[in-house]
């Protein structure tokens, strides 16, 4: 009873300081080459395994990632124009058509690139910025990741591919149509685009 | 003169171009305004999920720091915007029609050792623009680095055919050009202006290329036919390695026009704090 204890004591230690000694570059490592191994697996040359596939990439994605943060940072000030139902759905709605459309991109267009990973800058204890490329064959592109620590896990926030952040990239967008458009406007077009997105891949 | 007038009734037939795409979207919004998603039912097990969305306050960017604050300001006068607008559809037209079809034909067509020959070629000839303009910002050991490179490629290389210098992580650096240069001195982008064929660009971005072009020995070629060829030739073999690339980033934007506009800017300036 005793060992029982002592030992389920030494996990319970052993599983913080695991999860704090895993950095944001070691979080993001783990999906990032899951989801190459993925993509360069012969199995899923085969069309009908592509949906297979692409649920599996998902997976790691939407794990990774923090799209309610990042949604937020997409809103900004416009968050506040929103109710609770509203940014839900514009959460959810928007997600998925980022996670469409460079699921697409990589999908489609694997070309044997390469991840280099250059490194982690800690900007606070929970934010830091980790610095990657990707290696092309003509070409590299840098990409870096904004991560924040969340119940012990870092999620990535905000890419930032060659210097462009998507979510600043967003947020202009979405300034520009929520001064002249509603909030369910905007969910609206997000959701006309994913059904564009999804009606593409049927076909 | 002939060409000239084409040019401008080009130019002229895709101004009008976004009015006919606005009453398109206009059109959509109306037959399309079905629900894809059902309404989300609040019940107790959704509880836990609706609290992350019902705190009016949230404040995302609170506790960024500076560097990130900075970002979130970013914007670029535009008082083109109806010139811009319309050389965007332009540009855009140009891609699809003509760009990508030919790029596409050129791939099927080149081998990959020429058309990787050619890239690295192209690159390597441009080293004077990106060797003076790390002089003219005082980096000198880039500088150093960008002439070493293209000492390697172009013996060892073969003319620049071959990139041996990129065995030496150490010399690879970032692409400066005179515009950079200018930012880096403190001057500002002036105002947005989207060029037919050159695309997105600003009025300090737009001198720093003319005072690029007098360091590119291709602006040398006699006769500027052969000149713009060239120039050609190395627009499409470049293009050949990026198709997809301006679809993906079109696809993934709302407002085309504003996703681009914001994306050079910050694009721009991430290279001249560089």
């Amino acid at each position: 009873m005793k060992k029982t204890a002592v030992f389920l004591l030494c996990m319970f230690f052993a599983s913080i300081s695991f999860s704090a000694n895993t950095g944001p570059m070691d979080a993001l490592k783990g999906p990032i080459d899951e989801g190459i191994k993925l993509l360069s697996d012969q199995k899923y040359k085969n069309p009908s395994l592509k949906r297979v596939q692409r649920e599996k990439i998902w997976e790691i994605v939407r794990k990774a990632f923090d799209f309610t943060e990042l949604s937020g940072r997409a809103l900004a000030t416009n968050w506040k124009i929103f109710n609770p139902l509203q940014r839900r759905e514009f959460s959810e709605v928007f997600s998925e058509v980022l996670g469409n459309t460079y699921l697409d991109k990589i999908q489609g267009g694997y070309m044997d690139e390469k991840v280099a990973y250059l490194g982690q800058e800690m900007l606070s204890d929970t934010k830091a910025v980790v610095k990657t490329k990707i290696i092309r064959e003509k070409g590299e592109i840098p990409v870096n990741y904004s991560m924040r620590l969340k119940n012990n896990n870092w999620k990535v926030y905000d890419i930032h591919v060659e210097g462009v952040s998507l979510v600043q990239n967003y947020r202009s967008q979405f300034n520009d149509i929520l001064s002249k458009e509603t909030p369910n406007e905007l969910i609206r077009r997000l959701e006309k685009k994913l059904a564009e997105q999804q009606k593409g891949k049927i076909e | 003169m002939n060409k000239l007038l084409a040019v401008i009734v080009s130019i002229l037939f895709f101004s009008f171009a976004p009015a006919i795409e606005a009453s398109d979207i206009a059109g959509t919004i109306i037959n399309g305004g079905e629900k894809i998603f059902p309404d989300v039912i609040i019940s107790p097990g959704h509880d836990y999920l609706n609290q992350e969305f019902s705190d009016d306050e949230p404040d995302f960017l609170s506790d960024d720091t500076k560097e990130e604050k900075k970002e979130e300001t970013i914007s670029i006068a535009d008082p083109l915007y109806y010139w811009n607008k319309g050389m965007f559809h332009f540009n855009d037209k140009l891609y699809f029609w003509i760009m990508k079809p030919v790029a596409e034909a050129y791939k099927a067509v080149v081998p990959r050792q020429i058309r990787s020959g050619l890239y690295n070629f192209f690159y390597n000839i441009e080293m004077p623009v990106r060797f003076v303009n790390c002089i003219l910002q005082g980096k000198f050991e880039a500088a150093g680095d960008e002439f070493a490179s293209f000492v390697v490629n172009s013996t060892e290389g073969i003319l620049g055919f071959d990139n041996p210098a990129n065995k030496y992580p150490e010399l690879q650096r970032g692409v400066e050009d005179f515009g950079q240069t200018l930012g880096s001195y403190g001057i500002g982008n002036g105002i947005y202006i989207i060029w037919p064929l050159l695309g997105s660009s600003t009025i300090r971005d737009t001198i720093g290329m003319a005072g690029d072009s007098f360091l590119k020995p291709v602006s040398y070629i006699e006769p500027v036919e052969l000149s713009t060829g060239i120039a050609g030739l190395r627009i499409i073999n470049s293009a050949s390695y990026k198709i997809g690339d301006y679809e993906t980033f079109k696809n993934a934007a709302l407002e085309p026009y504003e996703a681009f506009r914001n994306a050079y800017i910050q694009n721009r300036q991430k290279k001249v704090r560089e």
